[in-house]
């Protein structure tokens, strides 16, 4: 992977996206890796009993798919400062989940180089179901 | 735990006190996590291998069964007893959320090696009482002498 | 075809031959997880405190955990989450349906969080038998857990498949 150096990075500018897709069993996989055994996320029977349409993404998973996206992008020399997400739409196993981002702002203060990022996740209809920001540093070629 | 059981308490043809467990979707996603097999054919109903398979509802892990007659004979055997040996054959399928009942019969006792060994036939069966995962163990327990 | 399927000596020939070890570990985590996984709430696969005062090193592994192996993407099933070694015995068996047969596990001393074990894996018997929808082979490996820090075998484990 080739590293992302502050200068490189224009404001407005898109980051390289993540597609993502669930299986169920991904989904037992993340209830496993995280200790959630929420039912909603495996039980088809279950979910419909809450009124759910069925199984639903967890969205804990679906902000570490942003982590991911923005672990990808900053390479091993950038760090991860702060980010999060809202949880405004559901996620569906077998469906895609497009995660994106765009930067917003970019300073360096400190000297430190700072990068703030619009980040969120898309359902296959376009809708921004996990909305979000972030903060990263990267390194500067001089 | 119930109180330790010694080698002078046991009596051949005693029968161990049983487990039942019904054990739900939740139940077999956490043992997935546990024991690291996350095949679907224990928790996605549209995992295309169950329809290949002649079922309609999903199986659970025989694995499973072997853990829970792992609990009989561990709670048989108490803090101070030793399992040296536990086996099963699975011999027919469990659904989920019916129950399942294990059991267990003391065969033989024996001294060797220094040891006080209990043979112990055991079992997991449906609720027609079919043994879908028979299988035999092998305790040492402590002495009271 | 797998109505033709004989068992041959050069199968025979893999008896015993052990694959590359993997290390499997047994933590707080993972036994917990496991006894959760089975449904057992006995404190002493749970309370550290409790298992020590009952004379052991740790929480104690349920019977049948013997850890879990270290995973390594492209290197470990990522279904079922086992070794996919280099070297050992390698059968070519065009049997299509796989059933689990059976296991048994032979202690010889308890395992506890905190163990990091060696496994090591051979073919350790083949059986061929006429069933109902034509020839089932049972294949029977065994994995022998060996504790790192001590060099002592603590566990073997043998696991039968039913091919047919």
């Amino acid at each position: 992977m080739t590293q992302v150096y502050f200068e490189d990075v224009a404001e407005g500018a898109e980051i390289a996206q993540l597609k993502k897709n669930c299986s169920t069993q991904q989904l037992v996989l993340w209830a496993a890796g995280s200790g959630d055994f929420y039912q909603i996320h495996y039980d088809k029977d279950f979910a419909k009993g809450t009124g759910l349409p069925g199984l639903i993404v967890h969205g804990a998973l679906k902000n570490a798919f942003l982590g991911q996206l923005l672990h990808d992008w900053i390479g091993e020399r950038g760090t991860l400062r702060k980010f999060g997400c809202a949880y405004r739409g559901m996620d569906y196993p077998a469906q895609d989940i497009l995660c994106r981002g765009v930067v917003k702002k970019k300073y360096s203060d400190g000297g430190k180089h700072f990068v703030e990022l619009d980040v969120w996740t898309e359902n296959p209809e376009g809708k921004k179901t996990s909305p979000g920001t972030a903060l990263v540093t990267l390194p500067s070629k001089s | 735990m119930a109180d330790q059981m010694y080698f002078e308490d046991v009596k051949e043809g005693q029968e161990l006190a049983p487990i039942k467990i019904s054990p739900d979707k939740s139940q077999l996603v956490k043992f997935a996590a546990g024991s690291g097999d996350f095949n679907p054919l224990h928790f996605d109903e549209k995992f295309p291998m169950l329809k290949a398979m002649g079922l309609s509802d999903n199986i659970v892990h025989g694995r499973f069964k072997y853990a829970q007659v792992g609990r009989l004979v561990f709670a048989f055997a108490g803090y101070k007893g030793r399992v040296k040996k536990f086996g099963v054959n699975y011999r027919g399928m469990d659904m989920p959320n019916k129950e399942i009942t294990v059991g267990g019969v003391v065969t033989a006792k024996r001294q060797e090696g220094g040891e006080n060994l209990v043979d112990l036939d055991v079992w997991a069966q449906d609720v027609d009482g079919k043994k879908t995962t028979p299988g035999t163990a092998t305790v040492a327990l402590p002495s009271k002498g | 075809m797998a109505d033709e399927f004989e068992i041959t000596d050069e199968m025979r020939a893999q008896f015993g031959v052990d694959g590359t070890p993997w290390t499997y570990e047994v933590t707080t985590t993972s036994v917990r997880m496991y006894a959760r996984g089975i449904g057992s709430d006995d404190p002493i696969h749970y309370d550290v405190d409790f298992a020590k005062s009952q004379g052991f090193r740790s929480i104690v592994a349920p019977l049948g955990y013997i850890g879990t192996p270290v995973f390594l993407p492209g290197k470990n099933d990522p279904t079922f989450g086992f070794p996919r070694r280099e070297g050992g015995p390698r059968l070519n068996i065009p049997f299509k349906g796989l059933l689990d047969g059976g296991t048994e596990t032979e202690y010889l001393d308890v395992i506890c969080a905190g163990d990091v074990l060696e496994e090591t894996s051979h073919l350790a018997d083949l059986k061929l038998r006429d069933g109902p929808r034509g020839k089932m082979l049972f294949v029977t490996n065994e994995a022998v857990y060996t504790d790192k820090a001590t060099g002592k075998v603590v566990a073997k484990q043998k696991l039968t498949s039913i091919h047919m």
